[in-house]
């Protein structure tokens, strides 16, 4: 076998030139420590991991070290991270950057995280793995920072792209890459034009709707590892093969991708208790609340479902859109909408809102609040501003700085962190151990991703998930027949993606509005609903028996 | 190897002429002079500004911690994967590169002092993973005898960068320049003799990797540039190759009877 060998022809040619000049000469002691340190920090094994001697202040889980070890080892450098959330992506990547860099294989990098993220990530790198970073702000140098974390957005922007494009990156990594799922995005393309040496994909969802999304991520790894685009469609779409009736493919897929569990960890997690909160509307608002669903039936054009859902979140969030609603109408305002909209006005007090007070007020915890409503977020803000009880709020639109801001005034300050969906990625709030679902997310990827906000990795405590639900609405048959009966709760989310994309159900939340939009009775919906949990029962116990892919 | 990095510290504070204050096993709080100021706190525009006004300037003190465990008491703990230690390694590799010594004898009896090149390799072992191996090799100039693990044997030397009275040296018959071209020719034989499984392994993974992205490319010809550069970077990713990095050298004159004795051990 020949290899090639390159010889340090420089140093002879600066030795001949240093000899000359006597203050260029070290002396003894000197010379000996620069070899003591040469022998201390070689890179002794191609196998061993060098990376945890060098953060001694780091503790790492098993299968975080493992993760790393067969990233490095067997993956060579090109994975696909996709631990459930909370396990510790974040560290995993880390700390194989960190491997690369002491084996001096990397210098430049580029890491693309969402904009909440990005801080994040930062303080991350540089406390724990004392690896030091620049966020790329208004002036930002790509030719000549070494590890630059951006987001894609702003990578990709025609301002910045071209000049990426053209530097050669040793690693690169994604986090949340669930967004390169799809290869006809420029995300896609942006990501796959790259020029990468090593690169971690990170993302708790590899398959999110269709097994496609894997083979894309896959593809931007090691383009062809599972063949093309058409190949892959002909065998695993039109043979209408079950995913986990291929061990082959599930063999080719664990070559490239880290999938860790809760379950598989072996590490001690806290338990999760949940408790369902109902709340009866009073007669009034529950007048209302049909008052709205009839307007809405009649006007045939538009679904109903919207507003009720919003009623059942807050007066205001439902007000907002309805009022939204009738200046998109080019017509005269109708003596109906008026009724309507005063009746709205004239409610007291959302009955949720009222309950939220009383449990915020029976304890001393720390909660979090999570709606899906901005309205229902400043109406509630306000409340507990009547109550005195201190909260803050929290959106994905807040500038970095300011959500920093309310992460700590929250762990040191205030009672309650009122949250709205965006804030669902990427902010740890370990100190927090009680969770409410203050209304539900019709979409059960999106719960998870909220409870794994405080159920994670650091989290020391049991952790305490209470959900509203208003009797007698829309919410009730939700609860009931979404979340209780396929046990969302409690099993953490996993196999979930799985099933939902081989039964082709690619968005539940779109699925489930269907259902009420289409159903002219209460009876009919229920009925459906009942059908669509079903099918996805069914499915789950199937699962159990049998060994799933990812 | 650095057995004992509090002592190690000492060491290179107390070379550098600077004094240690306060000492205890695993506490150490240094006076730095100018120089190591300069080197290791990070403030060219204090001294720039104390040149321009003519003022001397006061170097600042380190309060170091150097236990395996981090603690709660105000001192910078430092440990090997500290950016302070990595610091202070570049500063000694940087500028212990080069050296002529030699050996201290003392008595007045003339002392002749034959010519060693000495030198401490670094071999890189690059392919799908990355290693690498250590090696101390000398050269003898006026006989070309070759040791292993010169810096071993010279370990208990006592070497100065002054000739001591009475000592002359021996010219070498052999030049530096040569010297360093017997040493890389005798590392490469031995290298060539080590278990090659790994290049090979390399190699397959590099073909392998090659083939499959030609396939996925295959109809794309759009997509020519993608292609071309994922290539180029997968050989340089796998492409199996070594390399040999001196960490420094130095002539070194050594007096017979230690020269006998690492010759013979």
């Amino acid at each position: 076998m020949s290899i090639p060998i390159l010889r340090d022809e420089t140093f002879i040619q600066e030795y001949e030139e240093a000899i000359k000049t006597p203050s260029q000469l070290a002396d003894w002691q000197l010379f000996k420590q620069s070899y003591q340190i040469a022998e201390t920090m070689k890179v002794p094994s191609f196998k061993d991991l060098v990376a945890p001697k060098f953060l001694p202040h780091l503790e790492f889980l098993p299968h975080q070290i493992k993760c790393a070890e067969k990233v490095i080892q067997h993956m060579n450098g090109k994975a696909l991270l996709a631990d459930e959330v909370g396990l510790g992506k974040t560290i995993e990547a880390g700390l194989i950057l960190k491997e690369y860099m002491l084996r001096g294989l990397v210098q430049k990098v580029l890491i693309l995280v969402p904009a909440s993220l990005v801080n994040q990530w930062a303080l991350e790198l540089n406390q724990k793995f004392l690896i030091p970073t620049v966020t790329s702000g208004k002036r930002v140098d790509w030719q000549n920072t070494n590890i630059l974390i951006s987001t894609l957005d702003t990578a990709k922007s025609a301002r910045h792209r071209q000049t990426i494009l053209e530097q050669d990156y040793d690693f690169v990594i994604v986090d949340e890459a669930h967004k390169l799922k799809n290869h006809k995005t420029k995300n896609f393309h942006f990501v796959q034009q790259l020029s990468k040496k090593y690169c971690l994909l990170l993302t708790a969802t590899p398959v999110q709707n269709k097994l496609t999304d894997i083979f894309n991520l896959i593809s931007l790894l090691k383009p062809g590892y599972l063949g093309t685009y058409d190949d892959f469609i002909k065998q695993h779409r039109e043979e209408k093969r079950k995913v986990d009736e291929d061990p082959y493919l599930k063999q080719l897929i664990s070559k490239v991708m880290v999938r860790n569990r809760r379950a598989d960890t072996g590490v001690h997690w806290t338990k999760r208790e949940i408790e369902t909160i109902w709340v009866p509307f009073t007669d009034q608002e529950m007048d209302t609340y049909h008052h709205v669903e009839r307007f809405f039936k009649h006007n045939t054009a538009i679904s109903a479902i919207t507003y009720v859902r919003e009623f059942c979140s807050s007066r205001e969030a439902c007000y907002l859109s309805i009022k939204k609603w009738v200046q998109q109408q080019d017509n005269v305002e109708l003596p109906e909408t008026n009724e309507l909209l005063s009746s709205i006005e004239q409610l007291p007090h959302h009955a949720k809102a009222l309950k939220l007070v009383e449990l915020l007020k029976s304890s001393d915890e720390k909660f979090i609040v999570f709606t899906e409503y901005r309205a229902t977020q400043i109406y509630l803000q306000w409340l507990l501003q009547q109550e005195k009880i201190p909260s803050v709020i929290y959106r994905g639109g807040f500038k970095k700085g300011k959500k920093d801001w309310m992460r700590q005034l929250f762990q040191h300050h205030a009672q309650v962190m009122i949250a709205t969906e965006a804030a669902g990625e990427g902010i740890n709030l370990q100190f927090c151990h009680r969770l409410i679902n203050y209304d539900l997310p019709w979409n059960p990827m999106r719960l998870e991703q909220r409870i794994g906000r405080i159920h994670r990795f650091g989290q020391e405590n049991d952790v305490k998930i209470y959900n509203f639900a208003l009797k007698n609405t829309v919410d009730e048959h939700v609860m009931n027949l979404l979340y209780n009966k396929i046990h969302l709760f409690e099993n953490v989310i996993g196999n979930l993606e799985q099933i939902l994309s081989d039964l082709h159900l690619p968005n539940l939340e779109r699925e489930v509005e269907q259902i009420f939009e289409e159903s002219r009775s209460v009876g009919e919906s229920k009925i459906k609903l009942n059908n669509l949990t079903s099918v996805i029962q069914s499915y789950q116990q199937a699962d159990e028996a049998k060994e799933n892919l990812l | 190897m650095i057995t004992n990095l509090h002592n190690f510290l000492h060491q290179y504070f107390t070379i550098h002429d600077c004094e240690v204050l306060t000492e205890n096993q695993t506490e150490m709080t240094i006076r730095l002079n100018r120089e190591l100021d300069q080197v290791l706190m990070n403030r060219p525009f204090y001294w720039h500004y104390m040149d321009k006004i003519g003022r001397q300037g006061e170097p600042m003190s380190l309060y170091l911690d150097t236990s395996t465990e981090n603690k709660d008491n105000n001192r910078e703990w430092i440990h090997f994967g500290s950016p302070r230690l990595q610091q202070i390694f570049h500063h000694i590799k940087t500028n212990a590169r080069f050296t002529i010594l030699y050996e201290e004898t003392d008595g007045d009896t003339k002392t002749a002092l034959h010519p060693w090149l000495v030198t401490n390799i670094m071999v890189h072992y690059c392919g799908k993973q990355k290693k690498e191996s250590v090696h101390s090799i000398g050269v003898q100039l006026i006989n070309g005898v070759m040791k292993t693990d010169m810096m071993n044997h010279m370990d208990g030397l006592s070497m100065d960068r002054r000739m001591s009275d009475y000592s002359f040296t021996i010219s070498p018959i052999i030049k530096p320049v040569s010297g360093f071209r017997r040493i890389f020719h005798y590392l490469e034989n031995e290298l060539l003799e080590e278990d090659m499984g790994w290049v090979k392994q390399s190699t397959d993974a590099l073909n392998e990797e090659i083939q499959l992205l030609d396939y996925f490319f295959h109809q794309q010809e759009e997509n020519k540039e993608i292609l071309e550069k994922e290539q180029e970077r997968l050989t340089e990713r796998l492409q199996p190759r070594i390399e040999i990095e001196i960490i420094n050298a130095g002539l070194f004159y050594l007096t017979e009877e230690a020269s006998q004795l690492i010759i013979k051990d």
